[in-house]
């Protein structure tokens, strides 16, 4: 069986460990970064099957990050899913015209974590 | 509670709704019974249940069946039955009503996801139809209607690009635009009553609601639902709920879970 990635960026060790449990609970092998440019580097060398990522970190935001992925060589490929406390339906919009598959808002639970990973055919 | 509370509770769910209390619900319906008696200007849960068994089952009656159904319900619950709506079900039905609008039944609809789901796919796919949703429970009619969801209802089940194209931001929830609102028709209408009027659906969904049911009363709900629906619709249930003994009015459609027609002996019209 192929073994499933997760990158997890969040600045938030707590809020990567609540992410990470979810993540876990269905059946993915985790990682995390705590900002952009961590994670950056991360996907250059191997680029995870799905990203769940913060907007507001230190050195490089989840926006920036998203951007400089998708114009990675197979940068198109990852799932990214926004899971922020930005709630603002322009932030939202431009957040997805970025290439972000999905936007989650904080807080959320296992329950629409789960339901927007199989919305966008991760599950 | 004391456990004949408990037992009478159980009967009046049971012949009022046909809502199965199991035991395990007792400390849910305890949680729950509280805010009822607050409003209900009871001191105590005890005293409102005294009341309540002292006379004809009225408004109060009501107001503590309505706090213990289970209302949970979210957007696109289980994905696959909006797909067959929309790729399979609406265009093989608006070619044969030949221009009619095709008639949907959310029943049991809860507080709206289920209804504002189909009728997301249906506007999408470009379909002519008409929308009803009905429920037990007024409180969860009206909060349908006003199409008001919070940040975790809202994103249960929802993509965020379609919460961006059919809601607006209120404050910190999400309001269904007057687009989508207007496409369904919400009434509070209990599904052990007989159809008020003789209009008929092409498409029933109702999911989620037989497995909490009592038998006697599940068999009667889906004689009532078979009367609603037309000789050559369609029926969801939730993709795990099975029909066994309960009905011979449906029969399941083959390699589609929780997909029912009538059984031939219920078709009324000449072949």
């Amino acid at each position: 069986m192929t073994v499933r990635t997760c990158l997890i960026v969040d600045d938030s060790r707590i809020i990567r460990k609540v992410a990470r449990r979810i993540v876990e609970g269905l059946g993915f092998e985790v990682d995390e970064a705590a900002d952009g440019s961590e994670a950056l580097a991360y996907c250059a060398a191997t680029l995870p099957e799905l990203v769940l990522v913060d907007w507001n970190m230190p050195v490089m935001d989840g926006l920036t990050f998203l951007r400089r992925l998708r114009a990675l060589p197979g940068g198109d490929a990852p799932k990214v899913l926004f899971c922020t406390i930005e709630t603002r339906a322009d932030r939202i919009a431009e957040a997805l015209t970025a290439g972000a598959d999905d936007y989650v808002m904080k807080p959320f639970d296992g329950q629409i974590l789960e339901s927007k990973l199989s919305g966008a055919g991760v599950l | 509670m004391t456990d004949e509370d408990f037992d009478r509770l159980q009967a009046l769910m049971a012949s009022r709704a046909g809502y199965r209390l199991s035991r395990e619900r007792l400390s849910l319906a305890e949680h729950r019974l509280g805010p009822v008696a607050r409003r209900e200007g009871f001191e105590t849960v005890a005293a409102m249940l005294q009341s309540l068994w002292a006379r004809p089952v009225a408004s109060l009656g009501w107001s503590v069946i309505e706090s213990l159904l289970n209302p949970e319900t979210w957007f696109n619950r289980d994905r696959a039955p909006f797909q067959t709506l929309t790729r399979d079900l609406l265009p093989a039905l608006s070619k044969a009503r030949d221009g009619r609008r095709v008639r949907i039944l959310s029943a049991g609809c809860s507080t709206g996801q289920e209804a504002y789901s189909v009728a997301m796919a249906a506007l999408e796919a470009g379909a002519e139809f008409e929308l009803s949703a009905i429920d037990l429970n007024p409180r969860a009619i009206e909060k349908a209607r006003s199409g008001l969801y919070t940040s975790f209802e809202i994103q249960r089940g929802l993509s965020a690009a379609a919460m961006l194209r059919w809601f607006d931001q209120v404050e910190d929830q999400w309001r269904a635009r007057a687009e989508l609102r207007q496409r369904v028709r919400f009434d509070a209408v209990n599904l052990l009553d007989p159809p008020a009027d003789e209009g008929r659906f092409d498409i029933i969904f109702c999911r989620h609601v037989m497995d909490d049911m009592v038998p006697a009363q599940r068999q009667q709900a889906l004689e009532l639902l078979e009367q609603r629906l037309v000789d050559d619709g369609c029926l969801f249930l939730g993709q795990d709920e099975r029909l066994e003994d309960d009905s011979v009015a449906f029969r399941a459609v083959a390699g589609r879970p929780g997909l029912y027609v009538k059984s031939p002996a219920f078709v009324r019209r000449a072949a």
